[in-house]
C-alpha cells in the first residue's frame, strides 16, 4: 500500500454511500489523520449507481482526482457487483467488502484479493435504520470496514457517528458495532471473472450543437432495483393498471394481452404491486 | 439605393426589416427605443411580416429570440446597458445553443448612479458569452454592419450569435445620411436561413442536453474552433458586400494612416470619426499619427493588431469603459495580443468618454501628444485633473 | 384484454434517469400521450433536466428544448413565434417546469405568457419543492413540510407558510383553459389535455406530483398517495374553461387529511392540532370551489 490510503465506495442514491465516505474521513481526523473525502459528482437519483472516495494519510492530501487504484472498495450492495465495474484497479493487496447475505467464499469477482462480507441489510432493519426494502446500511457497513481493515479505531468511528449523523445516533452506533462483530474476512482466492457491463451504450462523433437524438431505451436502468415485479398470471385480469401507473413504461403486453415487465428497464419501484386490483405481482429480491 | 437621413436606431430597425427577420422581441430602455417602436411600425403597417413578441422582461425577450430560432426562425432584438446586463445569462444559452441571434446593442452606462451616456461597461461585460461583437462608427456602419452580421452569425461553419453595437446618442440618437440598399440587393446578399440542425417537429431530439465533463469540453471546444473562423468568414463577406454596394468597412480592423505612423490610437465606436479629423490635422503639421478601429471585438482580432505591431512603435488604446481592478478593456486584449508576438511596442491604455462624457478633438490630440512624448503611466484617465507628477511630465 | 383507458402510444421512453416511483415521470408519459407526437416541449432546469438522460440519448419520443429555470413562458413564446412565422400547422407546443421553476422564479415569465395570450400550454409538475437540488423548500411546498430548508428541530416545525396558489395566479390572468390533473386518475388526466390540446391560447396544468425521497414515503405508495390527496380535498380536480368551474371528481364525502398526511415522512413531526389547522382550510377551499362551481 501507498503512503496514502484510498478507499472508495460504491452504493446507491439514497443508502448513504456518501455519508459513509463523510463519516470515514471525520472518524480518520478524530485518529489524528489527514483525510479528504468526495463524491462523484453526478445526477444521482435514488436507487442509481454512486460512488465516493475517502483518502487518509499522515500528511495533507495533495491530490483532487477520483480514486482510480483504491487500496479498500466498499460496495454498499451485492447487485452492483453484476452491474458495476466496482473492482476496476482494486490492488491486488487490497481488500474488498460487500454487504451481502452471502459467504465471502460466493463472491463472484474478477480479482483475486481478500474480500469481506457483511449483512448490513439486517443490522439496518434490526436497528430500524431505513426500510426494509430500502434499509440505510452505511454506519453497520463502516463498523465492517472497521472490523475488516481497522483504517479507523472504532472508537473514532462511534465519536464521528455521535457528532455528525443528524437523527438516530444511538441506532446508527449500534448498528457500527454490530457490524464490527459481524464480518468475515476470508483470503485471496482464484478470480472469477464474469463479463462486465458498459455502462451507457454508444458514444458519437459530435455535432457542432448540443443535440441527442439516441433514444434512452440504450441506457438499461435494470441495475437501480433491489426488487423485481412477478406476475402469477394465471390470475391476471389483463387490466392494464400496471402498464397504466407505471412511471418507467416498463410493460408491454404479450399476443394474448398480458403484461410483460421488460426487466432492462424496471426499476422495482413497486407501483404496480401495489395497483394491481387482484394483487397477483409480487415484489421479490433480486437475485 | 435610396440615401435617407436617419438616426442609427432607425440604421438598426431598416437593416433588421431588409434582413427579413421573423421574429422580433424587445423590451424597452432608453436610448434604445425608437429601433423597437419603428420595428413595431413596421410589423403593424404589413411593410415587415414578422412576429413581434413584445416581452415583461429582456431576459424573456432573449429568450424567446433564442427558442424561436431553434425551430428555425430568423431573429432579431435590441438593448441596452440594464436590460443587456439582465439578459447575461441567456447570451451564453444562445451561444451555447448555436443560436445565430442578431442584437442591437445601444451602448450606456450601467447604474448606479443611473446615467444615459455612451459607455462600453454594458457590452464589455458580456465578452466571455461567445457572442460576437461589433462595434459600429456611423449609422451607416451600423445597417450596413446588421446585414454582414446576419450572414456571419448563419454561417453553417460558425452558427454564432452577434451583437452590433452603436454608442448611446452619439449614434443611436444622431441623424446622418445613411445609403439604404434596395430589398432585391440585400436578398441576393443574405439568402433566407439554412435551417439546418434546428429542432424539427415531429422529429425526436433534444437542443440544449446535459453532459459530464467529457463532451462539455468537446462542446465549449466547438464554440471556440466557430469563433476562429468568424475574421477570415467576416473578410469573404464584407468582399461581397463590397461588390454589391461599394462600401467596405475594413473588415476586424479599419486602419487609418497608420502604415507608416509612428504612433497609432487603438479606438472603438463613434470616437473614431473625431479621431480621424485629428489625424488628419496631425499629419498636416508634420506628425506621423494614425487609427485602428477596432470593428470586431470577439473574437478579438490579435492578428491585425500583431502586424500594427510590427509597424509602429507606440500604441495608445482609448477604452470607453474600464475593468475595475485592471485596466481598460481593449488595451487588456491588445497587451495580451502583443506578448506572444514579436514586437512590444509602448502601450499606454486611455480611459476616455466614460457615461457619455465628450470625446473631444483635444483628447485626441493630447493622447497623441503623451504618446509621441514617450512612455507614460499605463493608466491614463482622460478626463480628470492630472496628478502633479504627470502634469510636470505632460 | 381489457380496452385501454388512455391512449396506447408511449411518447415517454424508457431508460430515463427518474428515482423508482417518480411522478414527474409519469406526468409527462401521460401529457405526451393526450399530446401525440407533434409537439416541442421546453422544459427549464428541474429534475426532467435529468430524467432526461445524459447526452447523446433523450427520453422523449419529442422534440425538446433545453430553457434556463427561469424563462419557460418566454421560451414556449418564442417557439410559437417561429412556428407562426415559419408556417409550421398542427404544433402543440408545451411548456413542462417544476414548481420552483414556474411559481417562484419562473414566475414572471409564466404571467408574460399568459397575459401575452401565447397559444401554448404551460404544465407545472408540482412536486412541492426544488427536488433536483435535494428537497429544498419552494412557494408551492405546503404549510408544515419538512425540507431541508425547513428543518424539524426543537424550535422549528417544517415550512411555517402556507403553500402558493398558483391556479389562483394563473387564473386571474384569464386563460382560456386552466385544470388540474393527477398521475392517479389517468383517465381524467389524459383527457383534459385533449380537451386543451385543440383550444387556442394559454392554457394551464397543474399537476400533483408525488416524488419519494423528497416527500420521504417507500416508492410504491406514489399513486396511493396521489388518490388520498385528491380524495381528502388537498388536490381536487377541477377545470376551468373561460372562466366557468367544473369539479371532476366528487367522491361523495372528503375523506380526512390525517390519511394524507399518515403516509409521509415529511408530515411526520406534525401534531393534531397542526393536521386540524390544514383541515379547516381544506374544507373551506374545497366549499369555495363548489361555491365557484355552481356559481354562487
Ligand atoms: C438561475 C438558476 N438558479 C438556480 C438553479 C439551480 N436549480 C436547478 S434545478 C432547481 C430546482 C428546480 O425546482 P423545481 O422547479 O421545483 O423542479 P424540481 O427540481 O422539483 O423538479 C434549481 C434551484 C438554476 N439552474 N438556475
Ligand atoms: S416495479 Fe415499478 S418500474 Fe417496475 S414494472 Fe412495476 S411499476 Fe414499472
Ligand atoms: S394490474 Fe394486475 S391484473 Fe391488471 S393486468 Fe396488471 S397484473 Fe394483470
Ligand atoms: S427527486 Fe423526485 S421528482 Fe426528482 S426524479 Fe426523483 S422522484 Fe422524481
Amino acid at each position: 500500500m501507498g503512503a496514502t490510503l484510498e478507499i472508495r465506495f460504491h452504493g446507491r442514491g439514497g443508502q448513504g454511500a456518501v455519508v459513509a465516505s463523510e463519516l470515514l474521513a471525520q472518524a480518520a481526523f478524530l485518529d489524528g489523520k489527514m483525510p479528504q473525502s468526495f463524491p462523484f459528482f453526478g445526477v444521482e437519483r435514488r436507487g442509481a449507481p454512486v460512488t465516493a472516495y475517502t483518502r487518509i494519510d499522515d500528511h495533507p492530501i495533495g491530490i483532487r482526482t477520483s480514486i482510480t487504484t483504491p487500496d479498500i472498495v466498499v460496495v454498499l450492495e451485492s447487485s452492483l457487483l453484476r452491474t458495476q465495474p466496482v473492482t476496476d484497479g482494486l490492488r491486488e493487496d487490497g481488500l474488498l467488502l460487500v454487504n451481502t447475505r452471502n459467504p465471502a467464499e460466493e463472491l463472484m469477482i474478477p480479482v483475486p484479493v481478500r474480500r469481506a462480507v457483511v449483512d448490513a441489510n439486517q443490522i439496518a432493519v434490526a436497528h430500524g435504520l431505513g426500510s426494509p426494502t430500502m434499509p440505510i446500511v452505511n454506519t453497520a457497513v463502516l463498523g465492517a470496514l472497521v472490523g475488516a481493515s481497522g483504517v479507523v479505531s472504532l472508537k473514532a468511528l462511534d465519536q464521528a457517528i455521535d457528532e455528525f449523523v443528524p437523527a438516530r445516533r444511538a441506532e446508527n452506533r449500534a448498528a457500527a458495532e454490530d457490524g464490527y462483530h459481524a464480518v468475515h474476512v476470508v483470503e485471496a482466492n482464484t478470480p472469477f471473472t464474469p463479463p462486465v457491463p458498459q455502462a451507457v451504450g454508444p458514444t458519437l462523433s459530435l455535432p457542432e450543437g448540443p443535440v441527442a437524438t439516441l433514444s434512452s431505451e440504450l441506457i438499461h436502468t435494470s441495475a437501480w432495483r433491489t426488487l423485481r415485479p412477478v406476475i402469477h398470471l394465471e390470475k391476471c385480469t389483463r387490466c392494464n393498471f400496471c402498464w397504466k401507473f407505471c412511471p418507467d413504461d416498463a410493460f408491454t403486453f404479450d399476443e394474448k394481452g398480458y403484461p410483460v415487465v421488460r426487466a432492462e428497464y424496471c426499476k422495482g419501484c413497486g407501483i404496480c404491486a401495489v395497483e394491481c386490483p387482484p394483487r397477483v405481482i409480487e415484489m421479490v429480491e433480486e437475485a | 439605393m435610396t440615401l435617407k437621413v436617419m438616426s442609427g436606431n432607425y440604421a438598426q430597425s431598416y437593416a433588421a426589416c431588409l434582413a427579413r427577420v421573423q421574429v422580433i422581441s424587445a423590451y424597452p430602455i432608453t436610448p434604445q427605443t425608437s429601433i423597437v417602436e419603428k420595428l413595431a411600425d413596421l410589423v403593424a403597417s404589413g411593410e415587415l411580416p414578422a412576429q413581434f413578441v413584445k416581452v415583461e422582461s429582456e431576459h424573456s425577450a432573449m429568450q424567446v429570440c433564442v427558442s424561436a430560432s431553434a425551430l428555425g426562425a430568423r431573429t432579431y432584438t435590441a438593448t441596452s446597458s440594464q436590460g443587456l446586463l439582465l439578459m447575461h445569462e441567456l447570451l451564453h444559452w444562445a451561444a451555447g445553443m448555436r443560436a445565430p441571434v442578431v442584437m442591437g446593442v445601444v451602448n450606456r452606462s450601467v447604474a448606479p448612479p443611473w446615467s444615459l451616456g455612451a459607455d462600453h461597461a454594458d457590452t464589455m461585460s458580456q465578452r466571455d458569452t461567445g457572442w460576437i461583437q461589433f462595434y459600429a462608427e456611423s449609422n451607416q456602419e451600423v445597417l450596413d454592419t446588421v446585414l454582414q452580421a446576419y450572414r456571419l452569425a448563419e454561417d453553417p461553419a460558425i452558427r454564432l450569435p452577434a451583437m452590433v453595437s452603436e454608442d448611446a446618442f452619439y449614434l443611436s440618437h444622431t441623424l446622418e445620411p445613411v445609403e439604404v440598399p434596395d430589398q432585391s440587393l440585400v436578398d441576393s446578399f443574405l439568402p433566407a436561413r439554412d435551417a439546418r440542425a434546428v429542432l424539427v417537429p415531429g422529429v425526436a431530439a433534444r437542443l440544449g442536453s446535459f453532459t459530464g465533463p467529457q463532451q462539455y469540453v468537446e462542446f465549449r471546444r466547438e464554440v471556440a474552433k466557430a469563433m476562429e473562423r468568424v475574421p477570415e468568414a467576416l473578410r469573404q463577406i464584407e468582399k461581397d458586400y463590397q461588390s454589391l454596394t461599394g462600401r467596405f468597412h475594413g473588415g476586424p480592423v479599419e486602419y487609418y494612416r497608420a502604415g507608416d505612423a509612428e504612433a497609432v490610437l487603438v479606438t472603438m465606436g463613434t470616437m473614431t470619426t473625431t479621431a480621424r479629423t485629428v489625424v488628419d490635422e496631425m499629419r498636416a503639421e508634420g506628425h506621423r499619427v494614425g487609427l485602428a478601429k477596432l470593428r470586431l471585438f470577439r473574437p478579438f482580432p490579435a492578428t491585425e493588431i500583431r502586424e500594427l505591431a510590427r509597424r509602429t512603435d507606440r500604441i495608445g488604446v482609448v477604452d470607453r469603459s474600464f475593468t475595475f481592478g485592471a485596466a481598460g478593456a481593449a488595451a487588456t486584449e491588445v497587451a495580451a495580443a502583443l506578448y506572444s508576438g514579436p514586437h512590444h511596442p509602448v502601450l499606454s491604455n486611455f480611459i476616455v468618454g466614460i457615461g457619455g462624457r465628450e470625446v473631444t478633438p483635444n483628447h485626441i490630440h493630447a493622447m497623441f501628444d503623451r504618446l509621441l512624448a514617450g512612455k507614460g503611466p499605463e493608466v491614463q484617465w482622460m478626463d480628470l485633473p492630472l496628478p502633479p507628477e504627470e502634469v510636470a511630465h505632460g | 384484454m381489457a380496452k385501454l383507458t388512455i391512449p396506447a402510444p408511449e411518447l415517454m421512453r424508457a431508460g430515463h434517469s427518474a428515482c423508482p416511483g417518480c411522478a414527474p415521470a409519469l406526468a409527462m408519459r401521460l401529457m405526451l400521450k393526450g399530446l401525440g407526437p407533434r409537439t416541442v416541449v421546453s422544459v427549464p432546469a428541474c429534475c426532467w433536466t435529468v430524467i432526461d438522460t445524459p447526452y447523446p440519448t433523450t427520453a422523449l419520443g419529442v422534440a425538446m428544448l433545453d430553457n434556463p429555470i427561469e424563462s419557460t413562458g418566454a421560451s414556449i413564446s418564442g417557439l410559437r413565434a417561429a412556428a407562426d412565422a415559419l408556417g409550421i400547422q398542427d404544433l402543440n407546443i408545451l411548456g413542462f417546469a417544476g414548481d420552483g421553476g414556474t411559481a417562484d422564479i419562473g414566475l414572471q415569465a409564466l404571467s408574460g405568457m399568459l397575459e401575452r395570450r401565447t397559444d401554448a400550454i404551460y404544465a407545472m409538475y408540482d412536486n412541492e419543492a426544488y427536488m433536483n437540488t435535494g428537497v429544498q423548500r419552494s412557494g408551492s411546498t405546503p404549510l408544515g413540510a419538512w425540507t431541508t430548508t425547513t428543518p424539524v428541530e426543537d424550535g422549528a416545525r417544517g415550512k411555517a407558510e402556507p403553500k402558493k396558489d398558483i391556479m389562483g395566479i394563473v387564473l386571474a390572468h384569464r386563460p382560456v383553459y386552466a385544470a388540474t390533473v393527477n398521475p392517479s386518475f389517468p383517465e381524467d388526466f389524459v383527457r383534459k389535455v385533449e380537451k386543451a390540446r385543440v383550444l387556442r391560447g394559454p392554457r394551464f396544468f397543474h399537476i400533483f406530483a408525488p416524488c419519494p425521497p423528497g416527500w420521504r414515503y417507500a416508492s410504491d405508495r406514489t399513486i396511493e398517495i396521489g388518490k388520498r390527496a385528491t380524495d381528502c380535498g388537498i388536490f381536487p380536480l377541477y377545470e376551468v374553461e373561460e372562466g366557468r368551474y367544473h369539479v371532476t371528481r366528487k367522491g361523495g364525502a372528503l375523506r380526512p387529511v390525517s390519511e394524507y398526511f399518515q403516509a409521509q415522512g415529511r408530515f411526520s413531526h406534525l401534531g393534531p392540532e397542526d393536521v386540524a389547522r390544514v383541515q379547516a382550510q381544506v374544507t373551506a377551499d374545497w366549499e369555495r370551489l363548489l361555491r365557484l362551481e355552481n356559481g354562487t
